[in-house]
């Protein structure tokens, strides 16, 4: 089963793309390296590395706007440049399967987990019976308990991690040598990425796939690969055995993208804010179940999204609230903040609750400066100021949320993601809130805006004493910021308590699995 | 907002065709060659030359005038009617998508109501019910294209509400007039715009087509589908009078659809 | 299967709702005239027993509800009551005339749906190629020809140059079905041609939205060829996205046969119209009105029912 030697060579690879000028760009620059027979080898770099285009040059996807300008590409001892269209689509699906990031629209809307796997088969042997054969069991191979029920579902029935693994059904289907997966887990949540990342470790083990894993995900390429390339401008820099490679990084670069990614929030002296003894209790629910109602016509879901939730949050304490995705913490969060309302049970706030939310792309009008932002946040507090004292007390708030005068004028699209963010927060403390609820306030930042969000919503709560709630799945981050924490899992509370207690000796299974997937986190 | 060749290419190709018909409009405003009923008996049917250089018409009247004149009724039917649709779209749209619920139910059942009647068929029951006059064409016009802005502002400020911001003006408290046309309302316009354009090209297709039916603008007024309607029993021996009219009505929907091109295609290459 | 039940249940009220609502415009907007109708109908110089006489064989003097109520049912038997100007039943009339007008309307839309969906394939597979800007720019221009004046210059061409064509000549289907296609095929043509550009325009972006979408990218790392792909997954999925512009463009084909049978002097609901308009036979008019509302009701009611055959996720009432 196992070829010999390597599977995958690409030898002095050189790759432009057209922009919108028509003029020849070089995505791909001398780019040479080879897969091992029956490895994981990662692929690692910033964005705009290369790292997709070489998925695609090696897959044979590439658009008509790019070209190979030179070089060689040989699978299984053939050179895949010098072979026809007709040629390399026959290897795809066959011989070379591929994954690609976002599983959400990669399975045909209109048709069934079956017909959409079963195009790879029809092209290849005209049995229906034993094609039939041949998915289900493959569905059953990437973890589906009912294949036969799977197989004659709609992809809009599916989870996200569901349909990556259809998607991974289909490229294994045909027993390919070779797999590329593109960045297969950056669009699912932590717990999901690691079982779809153990998947594709057993289909090298078992099946002899060899993997070639492309992801920004530092971590999870240290432990699910064997090998390690790091790629920059179109070129491998730097490449060894995964342990190695993070040990003791050969170039500056690889250094820097490891240092990056290791968000340390104990580096940025925080501290957690705890409750004084007799603080008062600013919020609380008792009981409250909720669920989406979208149409006039349409009953209540028959399962509720929340149910039987009751948490109480001190004045001054910092509570974090985690669980994997779909678990019903977003739900949770709107009702308490009063966009949805609940089926049943009672929220007790006292004082104002303000909210800074995950999308920095969304967070801010567009239409409207941060000027206007924040003037609307004052009038809806009912403050009255005068013209100066507006002015002055915006430029106080603007440096505290770490932003300066100038970016009073600024449109949301003239910031950067954390700039907006920050300016959202500012937004936040006009309104001189009791309560701020943060739900997932860094997750879609880079590093360093991360980590001085972090810092600053931490400061919030230990200096100005606000009481904060934060929902993250990073559990590093809820471990230094908050001193109590709540574990949900399919809508309920599963475990909730004091931080280290909680997350040091985890009594419920959704704990322990997001503390195991914690190795796979960005 | 960066611009490629080819959208930059739609903005000068629809910019010069408008800009033949604006020229038109306002010349025609000061100035005619000829009276635009001024008949003339010797002057019949006369091929285009250097007196009449669109030629004239089975009165003897001068078609370049009347082509002049006629762009201000096409101009003033459609920007007028639209400016109306636009009105109601827009508040129907905005109130139905934000409140959804049965109010929207409501709202959309209406609109899909209107649309029930072809657009050509509720003008021209108007215009027999009320009589044939220009300010009847225009708001049985404005009436049909009502619903199409009401969808379109429906469908985004739906998608807008989920937006965090707005979100996060619901938990300030701010009024939902506030929301809906301070918050909402300034960020539909990408999305207006090129139905606007789109709605000023159907609206002249259709006021030609009542004009031509003879429920349009009224004589002595002139309009380019009055004029095709007037010549069609001559189309084979004074093609001229088929032409012109024509191409005037050519160059305004084109140059609406290449601006409407323009528009799409940098506000999409702006957002990327 | 529950919620497909639902679904259905739903589009099937909203569909009967739409309907009634549709008759109560038909009824308002004859029942609203300004001034009496009776009146209005039989100008100034009639006498007031003569309008006392209409007022009376219209049922004016009924309350407003009990006349809605009374027109609705016998609407829907079919009934209109008499023609003003011509003395036949209203119904009659319409059915005499339907054929010239379903049959263009049938004709031009099978004319845009198999022309535009080629043209729109052909044109996303190599977007920004000449055979695409070529093909998009003659649509541009078909669509800036109004109908009437596209008709103008087809018989011109059709009867003046070619001399294969008579304006005017219609033969009724039922003396000979062929001949009855014949004369309807270039009318058909004028009213489809300017409706294939619109169609074709928004097919075109759409498939190449799809051609460059994330399950388009799957089937290809499946090994299919564009061919196969552009059958199997993107022409479904943009007739999805397409059948409510291309339910507008029926309602627009309706309304765009009703002034081409006037350039092509074609006996069809069109020119019963226009009579009606002109000698205001108010009872004529409201029928054909209804009549021509009813069938796009019930066209946009099977547009709801196809695309719920293609879609699961409508199906499902996932989507709006």
């Amino acid at each position: 089963m196992s070829y010999k030697g390597h599977i995958l060579e690409v030898k002095n690879l050189c790759l432009s793309l057209c922009n919108a000028d028509g003029a020849p760009v070089r995505i791909l620059n001398d780019l040479t390296f080879s897969v091992r027979s029956g490895e994981i080898l990662g692929l690692i770099g910033d964005s705009g590395s290369g790292k997709t285009m070489t998925a695609l040059a090696i897959s044979g996807l590439l658009s008509d706007f790019a070209q190979a300008d030179s070089g060689e590409i040989i699978f299984e001892g053939e050179d895949l440049v010098k072979k026809s269209p007709r040629e390399r689509r026959r290897l795809l699906g066959e011989k070379i399967g591929v994954i690609f990031q976002d599983p959400s629209s990669a399975l045909d809307p209109l048709q069934t987990v079956e017909s959409n796997l079963s195009e790879i088969i029809s092209l290849r042997s005209k049995n229906k019976e034993e094609g039939r054969e041949r998915i289900l069991r493959m569905l059953k191979t990437v973890g589906f308990e009912n294949p036969e029920q799977i197989a004659k579902r709609y992809p809009h029935r599916l989870s996200g991690g569901q349909r990556q693994r259809v998607l991974i059904a289909g490229a294994a289907l045909m027993n390919p040598s070779l797999l590329i997966a593109d960045e297969p887990t950056s669009s699912l949540d932590t717990v999901t990425s690691m079982s779809i990342m153990q998947l594709l470790h057993e289909m090298c083990q078992e099946m002899g796939i060899s993997i070639l894993f492309i992801s920004h995900n530092l971590n999870a390429v240290r432990n699910f690969c064997d090998r390690v390339m790091v790629m920059k401008e179109g070129a491998i820099i730097d490449s060894d055995t995964s342990w190695d490679i993070m040990g003791q990084p050969k170039s500056a670069f690889t250094a820097e993208l490891l240092l990056k990614s290791k968000l340390d929030p104990k580096a940025l002296g925080i501290s957690r804010g705890v409750a004084q003894e007799d603080a008062p209790v600013v919020l609380s629910a008792e009981g409250i179940s909720a669920c989406y109602k979208n149409t006039f016509f349409k009953k209540a879901h028959t399962t509720p999204v929340i149910s039987g939730i009751s948490l109480e949050v001190k004045e001054g304490e910092s509570v974090g609230l985690i669980g994997s995705s779909g678990c019903g913490k977003t739900t949770l969060v709107k009702t308490i903040l009063g966009l949805i309302k609940p089926e049943s049970g009672t929220i007790t706030k006292s004082g104002k609750i303000a909210a800074v939310f995950q999308d920095p792309v969304s967070s801010l009008n567009p239409a409207h400066t941060v000027r206007w932002h924040l003037t609307e946040a004052l009038e809806a507090s009912g403050r009255k100021m005068s013209e100066d004292e507006r002015k002055n007390y915006f430029l106080k708030i603007l440096e505290d949320v770490g932003l300066s005068g100038k970016h009073l004028t600024r449109f949301p699209h003239q910031m950067s993601g954390g700039q907006r963010q920050k300016a959202a927060i500012a937004m936040c403390l006009v309104q001189e809130p009791s309560v701020i609820i943060a739900d997932e306030p860094f997750s879609a930042l880079d590093a360093s805006s991360q980590a001085s969000i972090i810092k600053l919503l931490s400061d919030i709560n230990t200096k100005n004493g606000t009481t904060m709630l934060i929902v993250s799945h990073n559990l590093r981050v809820i471990k230094a910021m908050c001193s109590k924490v709540i574990v949900m899992d399919k809508g309920k509370i599963v475990e909730a308590g004091d931080t280290d207690t909680v997350l040091n000796d985890p009594k419920s299974d959704t704990t322990a699995a997001l503390l195991k997937a914690r190795m796979y986190e960005a | 907002m960066r611009s490629s060749t080819a959208s930059r290419r739609y903005l000068y190709t629809g910019g010069i065709l408008l800009s033949i018909v604006l020229a038109f409009f306002i010349l025609g405003l000061f100035w005619t060659p000829y009276g635009i009923n001024e008949t003339d008996a010797a002057s019949k049917f006369l091929a285009p030359c250097a007196e009449h250089i669109f030629g004239t018409d089975n009165l003897g009247r001068d078609v370049f005038s009347r082509c002049l004149v006629a762009a201000r009724y096409t101009l003033l039917v459609s920007f007028t009617g639209v400016a109306y649709a636009l009105v109601i779209g827009t508040l129907a749209g905005l109130i139905a998508g934000y409140n959804g619920g049965i109010i929207d139910k409501i709202i959309m059942i209406f609109s899909n109501g209107i649309m029930c009647f072809p657009g050509i068929l509720l003008a021209l029951v108007a215009v027999a019910v009320f009589g044939p006059s220009l300010f009847n064409v225009i708001w049985a016009l404005g009436l049909v294209f009502a619903p199409t802005f009401a969808r379109v502002y429906r469908t985004s400020t739906i998608e807008l509400l989920g937006r965090d911001y707005i979100l996060q003006a619901k938990l300030m408290g701010i009024h939902p007039l506030r929301i809906m046309f301070v918050h909402i309302l300034p960020n539909l316009m990408s999305q207006v715009l090129p139905a606007v354009i789109i709605g000023l090209a159907n609206m002249t297709l259709f006021e030609s087509g009542m004009s031509y039916l003879g429920l349009g603008v009224q004589p002595p007024a002139a309009s380019y589908g009055k004029m095709l309607s007037d010549a069609q029993s001559y189309m084979v021996s004074a093609p001229w009078l088929i032409i012109f009219p024509t191409l005037m009505r050519v160059c305004y929907i084109l140059g609406l659809y290449f601006i409407s091109e323009w528009v799409r295609t940098s506000v999409k290459g702006g957002s990327k | 299967m529950g919620s497909a039940v639902r679904t259905a249940l739903i589009k099937l009220c909203e569909f009967l709702l739409t309907a009634l609502l549709v008759s109560f415009f038909t009824f308002a907007a004859f029942a609203i005239i300004p001034g009496d109708t009776a009146r209005v109908m039989l100008g100034p110089e009639a006498s007031e027993e003569q309008v006392e006489a209409l007022r009376e064989e219209l049922g004016l003097n009924e309350p407003l509800a009990e006349r809605y109520f009374d027109w609705l049912g016998n609407a829907f038997r079919g009934d209109f009551g008499n023609s003003l100007s011509f003395g036949n039943p209203v119904g009659d009339l319409i059915a005499s005339r339907l054929p010239v007008t379903l049959g263009m309307s049938l004709i031009a839309l099978i004319f845009v749906v198999a022309v535009s969906f080629p043209m729109a394939a052909v044109c996303s597979r190599n977007p920004g190629s000449i055979k695409d800007k070529s093909l998009s720019t003659a649509g541009h221009i078909l669509f800036a020809i109004p109908p009437f004046a596209l008709s103008m210059m087809l018989i011109l061409f059709f009867s003046k140059v070619l001399h294969i064509f008579t304006a005017g000549r219609y033969t009724a289907p039922s003396d000979n079905f062929g001949a009855y296609l014949v004369s309807l095929l270039l009318p058909s043509l004028c009213i489809a041609l300017p409706k294939v550009a619109m169609t074709f325009k928004f097919l075109r972006a759409s498939m190449i939205e799809f051609s460059q979408g994330d399950f388009v990218r799957t089937a290809k790392s499946h090994g299919l060829s564009d061919l196969r792909i552009m059958l199997k997954h993107i022409i479904p999925n943009s007739a999805v996205s397409s059948v409510t512009v291309i339910s507008l463009v029926l309602s627009d084909i309706m309304g765009g046969s009703l002034i081409v049978e006037q350039v092509f002097n074609l006996p069809g609901l069109g020119r019963l119209l226009l009579s009606a308009i002109s000698r205001r036979d108010f009872p004529l008019l409201s029928g054909i009105v209804f009549y021509l509302a009813m069938m796009t009701v019930l066209l946009y009611f099977l547009a709801d029912v196809i695309s719920a055959m293609i879609d699961p996720r409508i199906r499902d009432g996932r989507a709006a």
